[in-house]
């Protein structure tokens, strides 16, 4: 038996306690093998596969020669040779290559998901299907197919189950050429989409064959940095922050209650926003009304209002009106806004935003703070989905002056306008955008010295004069004359 | 974590072997002794990339060279420890192929090389399916 000394690395030493020789021997390179494996378990494993054959990443050298190039386990070893075990180094970094990789996985890809016309595709959009464009924005500015959900790619997974709920409804994937798509439907199969498909030829094909498209509107990148917390959420989106842009918004009062609703009104986007007060800022005012400064006392609060929101917002349309409203003016000033946020201080004007509201079907957001307490409530008679109350259907008339006492009297915490009016702002905002439950028909209202957010349910006065079936509306009323304590 | 201790020296050598080596991967060998979890490197040695389809990112170290390295190893009183090589372009860890490529036992030290240098050199250990990296002295 021909003894031969079997040299073993050191990644293959843990079978052989550690030595870097060992002492094989018989008549051939596989025998010498096969009695090592039989007194070092686990080495020969390594080394051959179970077939046999010596692995591809194993070379086995005969003194200088490799076994392979002469007869590999069949050589025969003479006496006193060394056999070397030289494990094969390979490896790399393996960067993203173009060509036959991608190629391999959209040969894949192309095997497992199913791939429709863009015919077919608009026809089961018809139908009911859902049809995603994955596309970038700047692509989705040239154009994108009506009624198309523009989630991305980027964002695909995070935005796709707000957009497209149901798990069974057919999902067909669209991208500018349809290579893209099939990368994004394996995605969403993956999420759990049950049928999804990609268009061929994407977007441009689409187009080609005449097939409807529109184009939407986009912001551009300053936009796009700006309100970026908004687009993260599909409840906004680009669409619900182009709905905030050209919205029109129009705060009675430049004050305790419309300072913290404009400042975070304009921060948000709206486009115009519509400021109605006559007053000047007052020293006394800067405890809560935080559009002005100590610098501004004496001056215009719409001219200071519209300093400190353009500062925040260049963007920003200022619709200023240094005036008192009054019912000659009341109705010409509201026209044309969305949404109306009463900021106002006393009954007079309250009554005037209110009648105006209904007459011209604009909701009216409703905030009063009164010492430690505050309330809020969304007045719209108008309301499509459910017309809630007026503030008439609450308090036809004004109560009498000395039950009222406006904030000169009577004193008011200097945070709390700002959480009264903050609450106005949102659900400015969600009407704007048409998202959540209003604040119709329920009345919020806020203790501060508690600390308690209580709700009362308001319910509509058929009986009201202004809002109510059939009620022919009697006019504008300048309680003004008869309200003893006013004050800006 | 397991120490590798790479003499400035040899540092040095390699980083010379790896830019003239660019943009191609560059590979070898490294010799030295090795404790439980410890190794010393005494001399790192170059050795052919036989790779020709794919130089820039893949590497095949000619086992010719690695048989020398294996008896100049044993004529030093030494081990071949480890295996070196160079990512063009790349950080310094490991990569899929490598991991598919690597044996336990060994270090694997990765130099990251660019068309300016050799931003971060590191050494690799492979522990069942992953690497674990080393603790790199001078």
């Amino acid at each position: 038996m021909t003894k031969v000394t079997v040299r073993i690395p050191m990644p293959l030493r843990i079978f052989t306690g550690g030595a870097a020789e060992v002492v094989g021997s018989g008549a051939t390179v596989g025998e010498v093998l096969a009695a090592l494996g039989q007194d070092h378990g686990g080495l020969l494993p390594r080394i051959l596969t179970p077939e046999g054959q010596i692995r591809s990443f194993v070379n086995i050298y005969l003194g200088e020669e490799n076994v392979r190039v002469l007869q590999g386990l069949d050589t025969t070893v003479p006496e006193g040779v060394v056999l070397s075990i030289i494990p094969a180094v390979a490896g790399g970094a393996k960067k993203e290559v173009k060509g036959p990789a991608r190629e391999r996985r959209l040969f894949d890809l192309r095997a497992r998901i199913p791939e429709l016309s863009p015919g077919d595709a608009h026809a089961m959009q018809q139908q009911g299907a859902a049809l995603v464009d994955v596309r970038e924005q700047d692509e989705i500015a040239q154009g994108s197919p009506a009624g198309a959900h523009r989630l991305g790619r980027g964002f695909l997974e995070l935005r796709v189950e707000e957009a497209i709920p149901d798990l069974d409804r057919p999902v067909l994937v669209m991208c500018g050429g349809g290579t893209r798509s099939l990368f994004a439907a394996e995605d969403l199969l993956r999420l759990g989409y049950r049928d999804v498909r990609s268009v061929v030829g994407g977007f441009t094909r689409w187009k080609n064959e005449g097939l409807p498209f529109e184009l939407p509107l986009l912001l551009d990148e300053q936009s796009r940095e700006r309100y970026s917390r908004h687009l993260l959420m599909p409840e906004v989106g680009e669409a619900g922050q182009h709905r905030l842009m050209n919205s029109k918004v129009m705060l009675i009062g430049a004050g305790g209650l419309g300072s913290p609703a404009a400042l975070y009104l304009a921060a948000a986007g709206i486009g115009t926003l519509g400021i109605v007060d006559h007053d000047v800022v007052d020293r006394s005012n800067l405890q809560r009304q935080v559009l002005h400064t100590d610098a501004r006392v004496g001056t215009s609060k719409v001219d200071s209002a519209r300093t400190t929101l353009l500062a925040l917002n260049p963007a920003l349309h200022i619709d200023g009106h240094a005036l008192r409203l009054d019912s000659r003016n009341v109705e010409d000033l509201l026209r044309g806004y969305e949404v109306v946020v009463d900021g106002s201080d006393n009954f007079a004007t309250r009554y005037l935003v209110n009648d105006a509201c209904i007459k011209l079907g604009i909701p009216n957001v409703h905030g009063a703070v009164f010492r430690f307490e505050g309330q809020v409530s969304v007045f719209w008679p108008g309301y499509p989905k459910d017309a809630g109350p007026c503030y008439r259907c609450l308090y036809p008339e004004p109560p009498p002056p000395e039950l009222a006492p406006s904030c000169a009297e009577a004193g008011v915490l200097g945070v709390l306008p700002g959480v009264i009016g903050l609450l106005q702002a949102v659900e400015t905002v969600k009407l704007v955008l048409g998202i959540g439950e209003p604040l119709i028909g329920r009345m919020l209202y806020y203790d501060a010295l508690a600390a308690r957010f209580s709700e009362l349910r308001l319910a509509r006065d058929p009986e009201c004069r202004y809002c109510g079936p059939g009620a022919h509306f009697p006019g504008y009323i300048d309680y003004e004359a008869f309200c003893a304590a006013e004050s800006g | 974590m397991a120490t590798l201790q790479l003499p400035e020296p040899v540092r040095a050598h390699l980083r010379s072997v790896v830019r003239a080596g660019y943009p191609n991967e560059t590979c070898g060998l490294l010799l030295g002794q090795a404790g439980p979890d410890w190794v010393r490197v005494h001399e790192a040695l170059a050795a052919e990339n036989l790779n020709r389809e794919r130089p820039g990112d893949r590497y095949d170290l000619d086992p010719q060279a690695h048989l020398r390295a294996e008896e100049r190893a044993r004529a030093l009183g030494l081990t071949v420890v480890g295996v070196w090589h160079s990512h063009p372009d790349h950080p310094a860890r490991p990569s899929e192929t490598d991991r598919n490529g690597a044996w336990e036992g060994w270090s694997y030290l990765i130099l990251s090389v660019t068309a300016e240098g050799v931003p971060d050199l590191r050494s690799w250990r492979l522990r069942g399916e992953h690497f674990e990296e080393e603790n790199l002295e001078p």
